[in-house]
């Protein structure tokens, strides 16, 4: 029953939003830089460039690691991005994103070692935003012929107060993720966390009931 | 000859003073500041914007014209365009960019 809830959930919100989190794309002429700390279960960096507003491309390295520590994996890939549409309203965003990339990873598992393994990664984002309530879902895709992970992130995000431009602005976010793959055993990690942004730097950080910390730092320039 | 040249140096001041100083747009979808930072960037890098100014509260973005310069409409559009934003109207006034910058803050 709590799983078909929480499956629900994130039904309704693929439904309903087309969520906002770190763009992979800035501004034409704009650079991306994004690093990651999951918890005890994911690491992330990506550097990408926009030559147009509406596409990207750079480096992304994501390193997924088994809760039981019987598996490690770290996926260096070339990637692109594509802004599928972007919805500007008179008071709201909201923008669908593809991506896909290649790379060759590296690690160990119950076989063994092994690295140089080809592999594909293929994604998604849909965001939307307001300057007070903001929803985004987005999933990643990694195969290879030694695994298949998938991360799929739910975050919902309200704004205590309504930033301008030139002020902090203060999200308070509560962050859903599920790993396919062995990862965590099939369960849904979920994180509250805090948003701060101002200028073009970015930094959100929380932990879960287990004191698990979730950090992640952006910048677009 | 010198009546001459006090008339062009008056016409000269009169067009002047008839010349926009600011453009003002109402651009849809900004609701986000980290995500409007290249607004700011593309207009700053044009060579007749001397301020800009942007609002998220008033869906403006305000760009100071450099004396006797403008951006043509179809520049402006495009450049929020790359920036990732629709603009919705453009208008061109004698108002200075600090007033509109006071005006936007004014509770």
């Amino acid at each position: 029953m709590q799983q078909a809830a929480r499956a629900a959930l994130f039904g309704a919100a693929l439904l309903t939003s087309l969520a906002a989190a770190a763009k992979p794309i800035a501004f034409q002429d704009g650079w991306t830089v994004m690093a990651e700390y999951g918890t005890d279960t994911m690491r992330e960096a990506q550097v990408f460039y926009a030559p147009k507003y509406w596409w990207s491309g750079g480096a992304s390295y994501t390193k997924i690691l088994a809760q039981d520590g019987h598996f490690v994996r770290e996926i260096p890939v070339l990637q692109a991005n594509y802004l599928v549409h972007r919805w500007n309203l008179p008071a709201a965003q909201a923008n669908v994103f593809v991506w896909g990339g290649l790379g060759a990873a590296k690690g160990f598992d119950g076989e063994g070692n092994f690295s140089g393994v080809g592999t594909g990664k293929l994604g998604g984002q849909a965001d939307y935003e307001t300057r007070s309530v903001y929803a985004s879902l987005k999933t990643d895709w990694y195969h290879s012929s030694r695994f298949t992970n998938r991360i799929d992130t739910l975050q919902l995000g309200v704004a205590p107060y309504e930033h301008d431009y030139d002020e902090l602005a203060t999200w308070l976010v509560v962050q859903a993720r599920r790993y396919t793959g062995g990862v965590m055993g099939g369960r849904t990690e979920w994180i509250p966390m805090v948003r701060l942004f101002k200028g073009n730097f970015w930094v959100e950080a929380g932990a879960d009931r287990d004191g698990r910390a979730q950090v992640m730092v952006m910048m677009n320039f | 000859m010198k009546r001459t040249m006090l008339a062009v140096l008056v016409a000269s001041l009169a067009m002047a003073g008839a010349e926009a100083k600011t453009i003002k747009m109402e651009v849809n979808g900004l609701v986000c500041a980290f995500c409007a930072q290249g607004i700011e960037k593309k207009l700053r890098a044009m060579a007749p914007t001397k301020d800009v100014f942007v609002s998220l509260e008033k869906k403006l973005v305000a760009v100071a014209l450099k004396d006797g310069q403008d951006i043509p409409d179809a520049t402006l559009k495009e450049s929020l365009k790359d920036s990732g934003y629709d603009v919705a109207t453009v208008a061109r006034s004698d108002e200075p960019l600090e007033a509109i910058r006071r005006a936007a803050k004014a509770k």
